[in-house]
């Protein structure tokens, strides 16, 4: 968890990389975490073969479980996605039957829970990282890592904003009928973007100050080692397999 | 040639504040001026413009012979370091060693990680190396900023309240360390013991110059540093309280050193008028 020290303060600012230290995922390059994991939810987003659909399913699963990542915290992020999920999978159940809207439930899992645990089990930055060193265009890594900062600094602005109304004893609004209440929360979600719009800005100055001009230039190890082949490779061969058996090419 | 001068700035804001006047300053090679000032006086606004993040201005800024424009801000802030006043605002990659070369390797320096590495020793940050800077205590990130700036080797230091925010024992620090470090700064503070114990030349701003000179020459003109909404440093205090209750001080020290050497000499003194009448 990224902790903001606020003069003496310690604020929770951000969660996303709390159990990527944890997880042995992250010693993985994320190039190999990325080339494998994308491959594998691609070719789980194109099945059709319900068999292959939970087998997909079922490997996910133990993925996850070996991940050392909690699984309390898997279940929290998967239950964030669930709604979208089960938008997909109620409308396909309610106009192509029960087994298509299965199938549904099945493929989105497939490809969601490995990539819950790539983001879990990565720092954030190193993502980034990855995607730049795998030729992604600089333009978009830069956007993503500015957007990413500064999300990073409305939630450190959100976080001392409410410890200061928390401490002059405001309680948050019980009901839409506290005005008070409201008015307060409606001008504190103001000046999140005012706030965070000025240091955004001085971000921005600390970066130009540096050299920067339109590009992160590269960081961490260059190497891709034997355990960041076997990790790509592991994916890689049940990807092809999956997909071989998908278009009949085994069987 | 001068490291920095500044001939005439006036600056005011879009919103019409005008936030400098008629500011005239040359910084000597090697030399350490501090601004100070009370709040809202324009010092971070002085060391943002001179790294071109304020135009437009009038007047002109040289630094190290080059003038300050658009077409040549790039240029300028090569030369600069530029300390923020916030650590949060200036640190931003995923390890502090990532972080500290990051300078070097935007500027397309040669030896990036020697001077990281460089850099993290002399400010005591070699061993976090590998660590998060956003987890640090604020005074590490405050080192870990400072080294940021030392890695890209610039010839002037513009310092934003350096010792701001800082626990006695990491102020004390990085006083000493800013006062052994051999190169040019402009430092802005309103921690006049802290511009006393580093800087060679003071200037006080409000908004337009006000006065200059050395820490000693501003305390010996009596109501000119609470004139302009400052107080004068810790030691001066003391030393004119001992003056005032009738104790022989020559002169009001302004840092430590000074007053160790200036107590000596008044003990030695009231030693001396004690004997003939014994």
């Amino acid at each position: 968890m990224i902790v903001a020290h606020v003069r003496g303060y310690r604020v929770k600012a951000e969660a996303l990389d709390e159990h990527a230290q944890a997880s042995w995922l992250h010693r993985i390059d994320p190039r190999a975490k990325l080339v494998g994991i994308l491959g594998f939810v691609i070719v789980c987003a194109l099945m059709t073969n319900s068999v292959l659909i939970f087998s997909s399913l079922v490997f996910s699963i133990l993925f996850a479980a070996l991940s050392q990542i909690p699984g309390k915290h898997l279940v929290k992020a998967y239950l964030g996605a669930l709604p979208f999920i089960l938008i997909a999978s109620v409308s396909v159940f309610a106009f192509s039957g029960p087994e298509r809207g299965l199938d549904m439930w099945g493929r989105t899992s497939a490809c969601v829970v490995p990539l819950l645990v790539l983001a879990s089990g990565t720092e954030t930055y190193d993502l980034f990282s990855g995607l730049r060193r795998l030729h992604v265009p600089a333009l978009i890594t830069t956007l993503l890592m500015l957007t990413y900062k500064y999300l990073l600094l409305m939630s450190e602005e959100l976080a001392r904003m409410s410890v200061a109304r928390r401490a002059r004893g405001f309680r948050p609004a019980k009901s839409l009928l506290d005005r008070y209440g409201l008015s307060v929360l409606s001008y504190t979600a103001g000046m999140i973007f005012v706030r965070s719009s000025d240091r955004g800005e001085r971000s921005y100055e600390g970066l130009r100050a540096r050299g920067f001009r339109k590009e992160f230039p590269f960081w961490g190890g260059s190497r891709i080692d034997v355990p960041d082949i076997s990790f790509m490779a592991v994916f890689l061969v049940l990807s092809t397999a999956l997909a071989a058996l998908q278009l009949g090419v085994v069987l | 040639m001068r490291a920095l001068e500044i001939k005439s700035l006036t600056f005011s804001y879009d919103d019409g504040t005008l936030a400098l006047k008629d500011l005239s300053l040359s910084v000597d090679q090697g030399e350490k001026v501090a601004i100070v000032g009370p709040n809202g006086a324009g010092k971070s606004t002085l060391l943002h413009l001179i790294a071109g993040f304020r135009t437009p201005f009038q007047g002109d800024v040289l630094v190290d012979g080059l003038r300050l424009e658009l077409s040549t801000a790039d240029d300028v802030r090569k030369r600069l370091g530029l300390l923020f006043q916030d650590p949060d605002d200036q640190v931003f990659m995923p390890t502090v060693e990532e972080d500290v070369a990051f300078g070097p390797r935007n500027l397309k320096l040669d030896d990036v990680e020697g001077r990281a590495m460089k850099a993290m020793r002399s400010t005591g940050t070699d061993r976090l190396a590998k660590r998060r800077p956003h987890r640090l205590s604020y005074g590490m990130k405050k080192r870990v900023a400072i080294a940021g700036i030392l890695a890209m080797d610039p010839e002037i230091l513009l310092l934003d309240e350096p010792t701001s925010g800082l626990d006695p024992k990491s102020r004390a620090e990085l006083i000493s360390f800013l006062k052994g470090m051999k190169r040019t700064m402009l430092i802005a503070t309103h921690d006049l013991d802290a511009a006393a114990e580093i800087a060679d030349r003071l200037v006080i701003l409000n908004i337009s110059p006000v006065a200059e000179g050395t820490m000693k020459e501003l305390v010996s003109k009596k109501g000119l540093l609470e004139g302009a909404g400052l107080e004068i440093p810790q030691i001066a205090k003391l030393f004119e309280s001992i003056r005032d209750i009738g104790y022989s001080v020559e002169w009001v020290p302004v840092t430590l050193d000074q007053a160790a050497a200036e107590f000596q000499r008044t003990v030695e003194r009231e030693r001396r008028r004690d004997r003939p009448n014994r």
